[in-house]
């Protein structure tokens, strides 16, 4: 077996642990906002690395028919994953600051501090 | 609450036992894994046979040409959808002018978002596009490709508003006229065999099986398009409905607060 085979499997094992805490976050964070933040460590981590390491998997093996195809798909699959999952919890974080739906108890707001100090 | 609970995880489990006993004794989904004998006319035919609707991919030669008629009258149910949906939103012309006429500054999302949607738009369009041309070879076709379409304007409205959209020329008058094109297209190509002899939705007898050496499956390509094209701007119509701010609606009815 290739390095490829091992770089792919380590980042597949990386993408399962990061669904795992991605989801054991969004069932105990307190509030919406890290939540939303647990539920984007699942998809980058969970969906966008191990689709990467599904494409170093297929370049690696040699008995794979298509293997470039199916190496193609999963990388340009992971690469709009990467692109289009950050702007869809952005574009969340900031439906929700708008319209004020969610109570907001900033431990530490840094932001709120330069403001003050301007 | 407890109780509530372990109520339900019996009726699961005594659920999921039952389905597990028909399945395992009762042989409910026949016996074996082997092919039935229509199955197996349908995996013949569909490409090799004699009876041959001349593409791979045998769900799609049988949603356009075994049992063509039966899929004709499932959009026909989708059309008629959509018609309701447009009547319950029918406006006169002063208030489709009212409707059009953008707020000050529509709101929009904020520049990431607005990015990333144009680069994803694009993307949208083009794997619809191959989802529905492609449908007579690999799994997939034109609802499916219609479908992934209908997300496009629907991204764009989201991201920037539906102003933009009709801005750019694409309002409900349009998407109604290539809506109605797709259902002439779709209509055209079952009727065509009939004028040389063939029987209504026939596949083969005029439209060509190859073009070129390129595989495209007699009228399966053609179903298939016209059918991404109604779908997806069908679609496109009935969100452009549901995207009209709720306070101009209450304008027109008259509601009062």
């Amino acid at each position: 077996m290739s390095i490829l085979f091992y770089i792919g499997a380590l980042l597949i094992v990386i993408g399962a642990l990061c669904d795992f805490f991605g989801a054991l976050g969004l069932l105990r964070f307190p509030n919406f906002y890290v939540r939303l933040h647990a539920a984007t460590v699942g998809i980058i981590g969970g969906a966008a690395v191990p689709l990467f390491g599904v494409a170093l998997l297929a370049l690696g093996a040699d008995f794979l028919p298509h293997r470039y195809a199916i190496a193609g798909a999963s990388f340009i699959t992971g690469i709009i994953v990467l692109l289009a999952s950050p702007a869809g919890s952005h574009a969340l974080a900031y439906a929700a600051h708008r319209a004020k739906l969610v109570e907001w108890e900033p431990k530490v707001d840094h932001l709120g501090e330069v403001r003050k100090s301007d | 609450m407890r109780g509530k609970s372990l109520i339900t995880a019996v009726i699961i489990l005594t659920f999921a036992a039952l389905m597990t006993y028909a399945v395992i004794s009762l042989q409910v989904f026949g016996e074996g894994t082997g092919v039935r004998p229509l199955g197996e006319f349908y995996l013949e035919n569909s490409y090799f046979g004699d009876y041959s609707a001349k593409s791979p991919e045998v769900i799609t030669s049988i949603l356009w040409d075994y049992r063509g008629i039966d899929t004709l009258f499932e959009t026909a149910v989708f059309f008629l959808a959509i018609i309701g949906s447009l009547t319950v939103f029918r406006l006169t012309k002063e208030q489709e002018k009212e409707v059009k006429k953008a707020e000050s500054t529509p709101t929009e999302l904020t520049p990431i978002v607005k990015d990333v949607t144009k680069v994803i738009v694009v993307m949208i369009l083009a794997v619809s596009a191959s989802i529905a041309l492609h449908g007579h070879l690999t799994p997939g076709g034109g609802f499916q490709g219609g479908s992934a379409l209908a997300v496009a304007p629907l991204l764009i409205i989201a991201a920037y508003s539906k102003y933009t959209l009709e801005g750019h020329g694409l309002d409900k008058t349009r998407a109604l006229i290539l809506r109605s094109i797709g259902l002439l297209g779709i209509a055209l190509v079952a009727l065509v065999p009939l004028l040389s002899g063939g029987f209504i939705m026939q596949n083969q007898p005029i439209f060509p099986a190859e073009i070129e050496s390129q595989l495209i499956g007699g009228s399966l390509i053609y179903y298939n398009f016209f059918e991404f094209l109604a779908v997806g701007v069908g679609f496109t119509a009935v969100f452009l409905l549901l995207s009209i701010p709720e306070e101009k609606f209450k304008k027109i009815l008259g509601v009062k607060k």
